[in-house]
């Protein structure tokens, strides 16, 4: 690690995510209000990661959370009077699950919600208006299987369409024909760790894939000849995780990478470092960095992106690696 | 947020900048709440779509907004309008996307809208057998090629752009021919070999080409060669290329022996050299080409070729045995 780098400044970003509740009074908070529901569950998520859950108010989180569900179609908003999309529905579920606040719903009509995406083909439209995505396809089955009801799923049809989505160089698009993408990678295998169909991925080839996504300066980057980006650090790691190669990357310079693109002064995390942090590349630089085995971090699950022994303890766990925790 | 610089600014910098957005925020806030509330009475009215359009010009990632504009098309506006005039406020839905995708090319709900303005066209000009039904359909689907080319001009590597494309290809309703797309691709190529989304694209449109016998693979994969040691020659730090390279080499020899060996065991139905070497060659396949083949396909023709190797070659059957259960 370089010595002009800071360390991960912890009490700093706990305080840049408790503030961003609080600047009710910026034009961006209210033109952004179409992400809250996920960036309560990226802000949550991180302070999990650095264990300081309790930064924000648990019982304002629930009810507003319980705010945004849309009694109409059974799934969740971003925000009160937004329209229920399967992406706040998996960030909703996600928050009430973290805080052991899951009697709160109605599990059946969330189920139901979810089940009527699904296409023909067997991949997820993200609402009624039919757009398609593998995002969405994962959504539905980490749902699925943290409200215990995989056994709804047609499993099949879901792996099937996930399957035509690979690509020659081992990796998977957002649709058939798309071009592979670490983002697209990340749900993908996750989707089918989830499944226990390890066996529609080509290990040595998408390890080659994700391997080549680190660049010189140890950044990684979401596809071959792009630029580096901090959230990249998760989706890349969590693929390789899953994968049983993390230790294929140099984390040395990766983890150097992600320090530097921390805000000294604000706190928070930006896609790469000088840029303005905001609250999800703070999550995915964190969780980037606890799968590196940072010290004095708390273990995520890569699958999941939640709390390692959460998930550990509904019984979720699966066989991913990440490296382990350093003493300093 | 991506791409933005950090800039330090002084707390009274900061405080100038938020009494300015004041007004601003006053007057989103109004829009806001305006539209939400005729959103929540059903209003589909014609002051309510210049509302959302007010709004989305503002704010084009605000998706539930998106939806409540296609209802008030769909259950309020088209009903009562001629088939011209529907045409019509498509094409002012098409600008005012267009208008937003220059700004935001990478956000998804705008896309969405597109296409399904697209999917929308009514039939016409043509009525009664008199003129051409799919006129307008034609015009706005040629026109959308041109655009989404206008788009991967000013970002080639936009993966939404190129999804999008993939679509409009796919609704052509006269499809253009593949090779005209290759044309592209290289096009593409040669003004940035650095741009793999064009040569994903590339080993898509030559795989239907071949498969389909349109192009002979033999003449045009040694024109690929020739084009790939180009692009290695000018740049042999370039990732795309190797990546691509490897596509090409893929599995070609492998498959034209697999068909050799297959037609001599139909001549020849107890050859236990022709089963033996099978097994070989595919599992080669299965291994070293995992992206690229059918697993579950060649996995169950390497079962049934060892059954058979069994009966007519039971002197080795430990052998057959140990390779199905522990090396397909």
């Amino acid at each position: 690690m370089s010595h002009e780098t800071n360390p991960l400044l912890i009490p700093l970003h706990v305080s840049y995510i408790q503030n961003l509740g609080k600047n009710k009074n910026d034009l961006i908070y209210h033109l952004t209000a179409h992400l809250r529901m996920n960036a309560i569950y990226w802000g949550l998520t991180a302070l999990c990661t650095m264990n300081h859950r309790e930064a924000l108010d648990r019982d304002e989180m629930i009810d507003y959370v319980m705010s945004c569900w849309d009694e109409e179609t059974g799934g969740f908003g971003a925000h009160p009077d937004h329209d229920a999309h399967i992406l706040s529905t998996l960030s909703a579920i996600q928050i009430l699950v973290t805080q052991d606040a899951i009697g709160r719903l109605d599990i059946d009509r969330v189920v139901k919600f979810i089940l009527s995406l699904q296409q023909p083909s067997g991949v997820f439209a993200g609402d009624s208006f039919g757009e398609i995505d593998t995002r969405f396809s994962y959504i539905a089955v980490n749902a699925l299987s943290l409200l215990g009801r995989l056994g709804d799923l047609d499993v099949e049809k879901t792996v099937s369409y996930i399957a035509q989505c690979r690509n020659f160089d081992g990796g998977f698009g957002s649709r058939i024909g798309a071009e592979s993408h670490a983002g697209q990678v990340f749900v993908c295998c996750a989707a089918l760790t989830i499944l226990d169909r390890l066996d529609e991925i080509d290990t040595p080839t998408l390890s080659w894939w994700l391997a080549e996504r680190q660049l010189p300066n140890g950044g990684l980057n979401g596809r071959p000849e792009k630029l580096e980006d901090v959230c990249y650090s998760f989706w890349v790691l969590a693929s390789l995780s899953m994968l049983k190669k993390v230790h294929y990357i140099d984390s040395d310079k990766l983890i150097s990478f992600i320090l530097s693109a921390q805000d000294p002064e604000g706190g928070g995390i930006a896609d790469r470092p000088g840029d303005m942090p905001d609250v999800f590349h703070t999550h995915f630089g964190i969780a980037g960095l606890s799968l590196l085995g940072y010290p004095g971090l708390v273990d995520i699950d890569p699958v999941y992106c939640m709390p390692a022994a959460l998930i550990e303890t509904l019984g979720l766990r699966k066989g991913w690696q990440s490296l382990e925790r350093r003493m300093r | 947020m991506h791409g933005v610089r950090r800039a330090r600014q002084t707390q009274e910098a900061l405080e100038a900048k938020r009494l300015k957005d004041q007004s601003k925020l006053r007057d989103y806030l109004a829009l806001s709440d305006d539209v939400l509330a005729r959103k929540k009475q059903k209003d589909w009215s014609r002051e309510a779509l210049r509302a959302t359009t007010q709004l989305l010009q503002v704010n084009p990632e605000f998706y539930t907004i998106w939806n409540y504009r296609r209802h008030i098309l769909v259950n309020g506006i088209f009903p009562e309008s001629t088939p011209e005039q529907i045409q019509d406020l498509l094409k002012d839905d098409l600008s005012l996307t267009m208008a937003a995708l220059k700004i935001h090319p990478k956000v998804y709900w705008i896309w969405t809208h597109r296409g399904w303005c697209l999917n929308n066209v009514p039939s016409g000009p043509g009525v009664d057998g008199e003129g051409d039904p799919r006129g307008w359909e034609k015009e706005l689907w040629n026109q959308e090629l041109f655009v989404v080319e206008k788009l991967l001009d000013a970002d080639p590597r936009n993966f939404h752009a190129w999804s999008y494309r993939r679509v409009v290809l796919a609704s052509l309703p006269v499809s253009k021919p593949e090779t005209s797309e290759l044309a592209y691709t290289t096009r593409k190529i040669e003004s940035n070999f650095s741009n793999f989304s064009a040569w994903h694209q590339r080993s898509k449109v030559l795989s239907s080409l071949w498969s389909t016998g349109r192009l002979d693979q033999t003449k045009s994969k040694e024109e690929e060669f020739d084009l790939v040691q180009n692009a290695m020659y000018t740049d042999p730090r370039d990732q795309s290329v190797w990546i691509y390279h490897r596509w090409l080499i893929g599995s070609e020899i492998l498959d034209r022996e697999i068909a050799v060996i297959q037609s001599l065991l139909e001549e020849e139905t107890h050859s236990k050299w022709c089963m033996e070497s099978l097994v070989h060659y595919k599992r080669l396949l299965l291994h070293n080409h995992a992206a690229l083949v059918d697993k579950s396909a060649l996995t169950r023709d390497c079962i049934h070729l060892l059954e058979q190797l069994r009966k007519v070659d039971p002197g080795r059957r430990a052998r057959y045995d140990e390779i199905e259960i522990t090396r397909l």
